[in-house]
């Protein structure tokens, strides 16, 4: 397999070894490294790499200003900004000087390669592989919004999904669309007893007073809600593209039975002390 | 809810179901519901973001969804909700939500549509809203299909 050119652009060593480390294990290899915009622009004239990953601070110009000059050159040149600080002045800059991905650090791989792999591909939508990488991302939002919002700790893993029903025997489930790129929907689903023991946590009732089963499905629907808005939210900085989530469809009841049909689906799943929490998500085939 | 966005989603069903053999489709009932409907066996959910917020759901008995089914794949009997089936009730819901994204962008809502959801199973009710939101039956030739349709701008 051909390997793909990066340019490395930062002045921090320790940051251009992680990231020369990320790619080694990849399809990606560093072609150059550069500490400052002087040498990014030369090093990009004579090496022309398929990508390039910039900072935002660099000694002699800012990351904004140095990706201005290498699109002087090559004005189809494609540049991941990679910074401490990412905010919407930040991206509005950097998208006027052609920047066409934002990450924050500290950057984890598959991060990194998905920002990658969709910049040098024309062709801006999905592969089998991203889908793989949202979901990994997907598991890590799942994780920390539940300890932010539940305060509890969990194991998460991930699977492909078999076969052509989600079933739920008794339970909820909240149902989100994901319209844009790529467009499918999330499923967030719960037994009974997981639902009323969540929605106590996030409210903070102990468990001798009272919650209706509207009010721990209400709950529950708005957690829901904030997980598949952190997860569009993952791929939207990935892609930089626009992954938008519909109102929520709350079903609850017995014998739930949502059809896997025509979608890559997978599952994800967060152990917890009050049940597992599980989520499946579905991204449109062939599109 | 706006009474007005109920049209697009009536134009759709007219135009698109005598293309796929049925009779022109007349609407037999209009009302308000609240927040929730009850799945009426077989329930197709499509959400909708951007010029419109909201969910549409596209709602029958698994008999109606069987003769539609059938209907769809030129006549051929089926006796339960397989995967042709679903593929049928799918492709219909894609269509019809297509064709009224059509009709609403001619309106001037823009709007981004999900994958369609489709649930089996009738003891359950799906929270659509937050508020009251505007239902349509329609008679798709002696079966009815339901439309919940909550959205707004």
């Amino acid at each position: 397999m051909e390997r793909i050119k990066v340019l490395v652009v930062d002045d921090s060593r320790v940051s251009c070894a992680m990231l020369a480390n990320m790619m080694s294990k990849t399809n990606f290899e560093v072609c150059g490294m550069a500490s400052n915009a002087a040498d990014a622009v030369l090093k990009y004239q004579t090496l022309r790499p398929m990508a390039v990953t910039m900072d935002m601070n660099l000694p002699d110009a800012d990351g904004i200003e140095c990706s201005r000059r290498i699109r002087e050159i090559d004005p189809d040149a494609r540049i991941v900004m990679i910074s401490a600080m990412k905010d919407a002045s930040l991206m509005e800059r950097g998208r006027e000087a052609g920047i066409s991905s934002f990450l924050q650090k500290p950057v984890s791989p598959y991060e990194l390669i998905d920002a990658l792999s969709c910049i040098v591909s024309d062709d801006v939508k999905r592969t089998t592989g991203l889908r793989d990488l949202y979901i990994q991302s997907f598991a890590k939002v799942l994780r920390q919004s539940l300890f932010s919002l539940v305060g509890v700790h969990s194991e998460v893993s991930t699977d492909r999904a078999e076969g052509s029903y989600l079933d739920i025997p008794s339970g909820i489930a909240v149902i989100i669309g994901l319209t844009g790129c790529p467009m499918g929907r999330a499923i967030v689903y719960m037994d009974t007893d997981t639902m009323y023991g969540v929605a106590r946590a996030i409210l903070m009732k102990g468990d001798d007073e009272k919650l209706t089963a509207e009010e721990a499905s209400d709950v529950i629907e708005e957690a829901a809600n904030i997980i598949a808005g952190r997860c569009a939210s993952v791929v939207n900085d990935l892609k930089d593209v626009d992954m938008r989530i519909s109102p929520p469809g709350t079903i609850v009841g017995k014998n739930i039975r949502v059809a896997n049909f025509k979608i890559a689906s997978y599952y994800i799943q967060a152990q917890t002390r009050f049940g597992n929490i599980c989520m499946n998500v579905g991204f449109a085939e062939g599109e | 809810m706006d009474a007005k966005l109920v049209n697009p989603f009536i134009d759709a069903l007219v135009a698109v179901m005598p293309q796929m053999g049925f009779e022109v489709p007349k609407r037999t009932k209009m009302g308000v519901k609240n927040q929730t409907c009850k799945s009426l066996g077989v329930s197709i959910i499509v959400g909708f973001t951007k010029g419109l917020r909201g969910n549409v759901v596209y709602n029958m008995s698994a008999d109606a969804a069987k003769f539609v089914a059938s209907k769809m794949m030129m006549g051929m009997p089926v006796a339960e909700m397989d995967e042709m089936a679903q593929s049928a009730l799918s492709e219909m819901s894609n269509m019809l939500t297509a064709n009224a994204a059509t009709n609403l962008a001619a309106m001037g809502y823009t709007v981004d549509i999900s994958t369609p959801s489709l649930t089996v199973g009738q003891d359950f009710q799906i929270k659509i809203s937050s508020e009251n939101y505007l239902v349509v039956e329609m008679d798709l030739g002696g079966q009815i299909m339901e439309l919940n349709i909550a959205v707004q701008a």
